[in-house]
Formats: structure tokens, C-alpha cells, sequence
């Protein structure tokens, strides 16, 4: 059985962490390249940063995309997408202009093989309640997404917590819509329980605890498509110094989750040369010797 | 491949438009981690050598196609990708001389997932001590570059 078909979590990156020297020191081939050094199969692009004709497609690059896939074995995990709200200045756009946006994304995600997006609303407030009429842009894309066959994913990221109403109302609108076409994307971040500083992001817990414990995930977990497997430093033991990864990965694995950890790194030292593919392959490490593959 | 700063060394030369020496131009990349619609983008004025061009006298062209400051804030539609630069026109008659040139410039853009409170001054001219501290939003770059 080959790594993709395997049940459980499966080892990837989202190229997000490469962000430092792509298109200065490394293009897409290269990050594959560096993937397939790790064994990691799943990749999360970018749509804005990651497709050169965006938000059009051009053949030649598709067919590109496609070779590339296969050379390098890499299979399409996560596509990265914004709804830009904010998209002109003095006004949010108008519910009809914001499932235009995602219509969009729908539509290129599928082509090029994805069948999970990392959906990113805009914001209303600095502890990130996404746009007042969210579910009308979800609930207007739905049919557009089953028939693509791809999952709507907001991402659940620091400072939100698993356990609020922030995600209480998006699983109230799952279930009342009882679709599997909108979903979660988690950020391990959110599970961080060391931090280098006193700074805390707003509405992070007072007691200085982390916004989630692992066990959070839980109810949640069938609603989970795909993770960000956020890290911020690698140790020269491979182990990850702010986040409690082997206890969320077992979690993932005792509750039979199946779907792609995507390294997504946070660290310092993004632009130095090779930094990050070394802080990448120590994360791999790491995710290998827990998964087992 | 580009140079890790914003500020290209190529690219940097004067224009000329039917033999005659109309202005200079550069080019700049995104440095931000996400290409962004022109719509979101808030450039900041050009300073060379000491000498001042505002934001709205500068033409930026993608793919080919010149934008004014005013022209752009209305194309939601056009997209700056972090692979391509971006070519800053500015107006001359006769150029810059040759030799080295001191170019500032920089600007930042509206991020609709970054809370609103912070993106307030995404648009003003001068560069925000507060992007300094956030360690976010704020592209800015000055470099000497030879003209030949």
C-alpha cells in the first residue's frame, strides 16, 4: 500500500512555510523537490502566492502542475484561498461579490485536483469573528461545492480556542445544514503551550494556558478535513518546543482521523537559505517516528 | 529568480519612449507571503537621491499593462503574483545621470483576515512605527543601484 492510500494521518506541507524564499530562491519544483526528500505527499498551495495567472488559469501551467504531481509524487491536500471582504477600500463586499470570489476558487481548486480548501473569511474584530454574513456566503456556495467535490475548511487558528462560540456556531451551521462541504482546517498553533514571551493575542486565555488542550479536538473531529501542523521551533532532538504534538497526534489516530498534517512552519529565520527545509525535515522526523510512515 | 529585497537591481534603468529619455524605472516585488489584488494594495511615494514623487504621479504596470494610483484601487480583478515583479514608471524628462541612485519606497496592503484595528493606517504615505512592532504589513525598502 503506498503512502496515499494509507488510513489515518499522513505527512505534508503547505508551502506557506517556504514563503521566505520562494520566488527568490526556490519555484515550485523546487518545494516538491524538498517534499519528496521528507516523504511528504500532501501539499497546501496558496492560490494568491502559488499559480502565477491567478485567479485565471493558464493550460500550459496546469499541465505543468499535473507533470509535476507526478514526478514528484505529490498529491493536491489543501488549496488556500481568501475571501477578501476588505477587497475595496471604505466597504465589504456584498454577499453576491464575496460567493463570486469563492465560486472562483471552487472551480480552480477542482481543476487542479483538490477536494479541500483552506477557506479564509475576512474578520470583523481582533478576535477574528469572521464576516456578519458568512453563513449566507457558505450556505449560497454549497451546491457549487458538492458538485466540485471539494470542502469549504475556515481555519481554526490562535487565538481561537476549539471549545467556543466561534466554533459552536459554525458546527450549529453544519449540522442544521447537514453538509460535508463545509468544515475545518485546524491549526495546531491553537494547542501552543509555551511561549517565548508575556505577549498573549487577544482573547487567549488569562491564566496564560493554551487556547485549546488537545482533547478539545475531539468533538469536532468529524468535521476536521485537513490540519495545519503549525510549528514554531524544531530542537536538534526533533521535538517541537511550544506545541504537545504526539499527544494531537495520537488523539488523530485513536479516533481513526484520517486526512494530511500540513507542516505549516511559524518560526523565525524565514528568509535564510535552507533554514526552513531543515526546520521542515526535522518536523517530518518528528511526524514519522509517531505516525510510522 | 529575484532579489531578496523588495527594491530589484534589475530593472533599474532610465525609459525611453520614441527615442527620447522620458523618465526611469524599476521594479519591485511582493514581499508579502500572498499575491494581492491591485484593489489591495496602498503604495507609498518614491524618494530618489532626496527628491520626492508622490504616489499618484508613479505608474505601476503588471503583465504589461500600465496603472495609475487611482486606477488601481478600482481593479479587483487584476492580480499582483509574489513570482513577478511589478515595473514602478516615474516621470523624467531626460532621466536620472548615470551613476549610483539612492531609491526608497515601499507599500503595504489591506488583509482581510487581520483584524481591522490594525489595518487602519494601511494608507497613509509615510512608513507606521506600528508595522515595525507588529512585525507585519509594512514593505519597505531603500537601495543604491547603478545606472549605466
Amino acid at each position: 500500500m503506498n503512502l496515499t492510500e494509507m488510513k489515518g494521518p499522513k505527512r505534508g506541507v503547505a508551502l506557506y512555510s517556504y514563503s521566505g524564499e520562494f520566488g527568490v530562491s526556490m519555484n515550485l519544483e523546487d518545494c516538491f523537490a524538498d517534499m519528496r526528500d521528507m516523504g511528504a505527499v500532501g501539499v497546501e498551495i496558496l492560490a494568491n502566492s502559488h499559480i502565477p495567472t491567478y485567479p485565471n488559469l493558464d493550460d500550459a501551467w496546469v499541465e505543468h502542475w499535473f507533470q509535476l504531481l507526478d514526478k514528484y509524487g505529490i498529491v493536491p491536500a489543501e488549496y488556500g484561498h481568501w475571501i477578501d471582504s476588505r477587497l475595496y477600500e471604505g466597504r465589504e463586499l456584498t454577499t453576491q461579490e464575496s460567493y463570486e470570489m469563492l465560486a472562483r476558487d471552487i472551480k480552480i481548486a477542482h481543476r487542479l485536483g483538490f477536494t479541500v480548501m483552506r477557506t479564509k473569511m475576512g474578520v470583523i474584530d481582533e478576535v477574528n469573528t469572521p464576516v456578519t454574513n458568512w453563513r449566507e456566503i457558505i450556505h449560497m456556495a454549497l451546491p457549487l461545492a458538492e458538485e466540485y467535490n471539494v470542502r469549504m475548511c475556515p481555519e481554526l487558528h490562535m487565538p481561537t480556542a476549539l471549545k467556543s462560540r466561534y466554533v459552536d456556531d459554525y458546527v450549529d451551521f453544519i449540522e442544521k445544514e447537514n453538509t460535508r462541504y463545509f468544515g475545518f482546517n485546524v491549526d495546531f498553533g491553537t494547542f501552543q503551550d509555551k511561549f517565548d514571551s508575556d505577549f498573549r493575542l487577544p482573547g487567549m486565555p488569562e491564566d496564560g494556558g493554551p487556547a485549546s488542550r488537545p482533547e478539545d479536538i475531539i468533538p469536532i473531529l468529524k468535521y476536521v478535513y485537513c490540519c495545519h501542523a503549525k510549528f514554531n521551533h524544531m530542537d536538534e532532538n526533533f521535538e517541537e518546543t511550544t506545541i504537545p504534538y504526539e499527544k494531537v497526534i495520537r488523539i488523530l489516530q485513536e479516533h481513526q482521523w484520517d486526512g494530511y498534517l500540513l507542516s505549516e512552519y511559524e518560526g523565525a529565520h524565514k528568509n535564510e537559505h535552507g533554514y526552513v527545509s531543515d526546520q521542515l525535515r526535522r518536523h517530518h522526523i518528528l511526524m514519522k517516528r509517531i505516525i510510522g510512515a | 529568480m529575484l532579489d531578496m529585497q523588495l527594491i530589484q537591481t534589475r530593472g533599474f534603468r532610465n525609459t525611453v519612449q520614441n527615442g527620447q529619455v522620458v523618465g526611469f524605472q524599476f521594479n519591485v516585488r511582493l514581499t508579502y507571503y500572498r499575491g494581492i489584488f491591485l484593489s489591495q494594495l496602498r503604495p507609498q511615494k518614491v524618494v530618489v537621491d532626496g527628491e520626492v514623487f508622490p504616489r499618484e504621479s508613479v505608474i505601476w504596470e503588471f503583465d504589461g499593462k500600465e496603472y495609475t494610483f487611482a486606477q488601481m484601487r478600482r481593479e479587483g480583478n487584476v492580480h499582483w503574483c509574489p513570482e513577478t515583479p511589478a515595473i514602478l514608471k516615474i516621470r523624467k524628462p531626460g532621466g536620472l545621470s548615470q551613476g549610483y541612485h539612492e531609491i526608497t519606497t515601499g507599500y503595504r496592503f489591506s488583509s482581510s483576515y487581520i483584524p481591522p484595528v490594525l489595518q487602519r493606517t494601511i494608507d497613509t504615505d509615510e512608513p507606521d512605527p506600528i508595522y515595525e512592532i507588529l512585525g507585519f504589513g509594512q514593505q519597505h525598502d531603500t537601495r543604491r543601484l547603478l545606472l549605466v
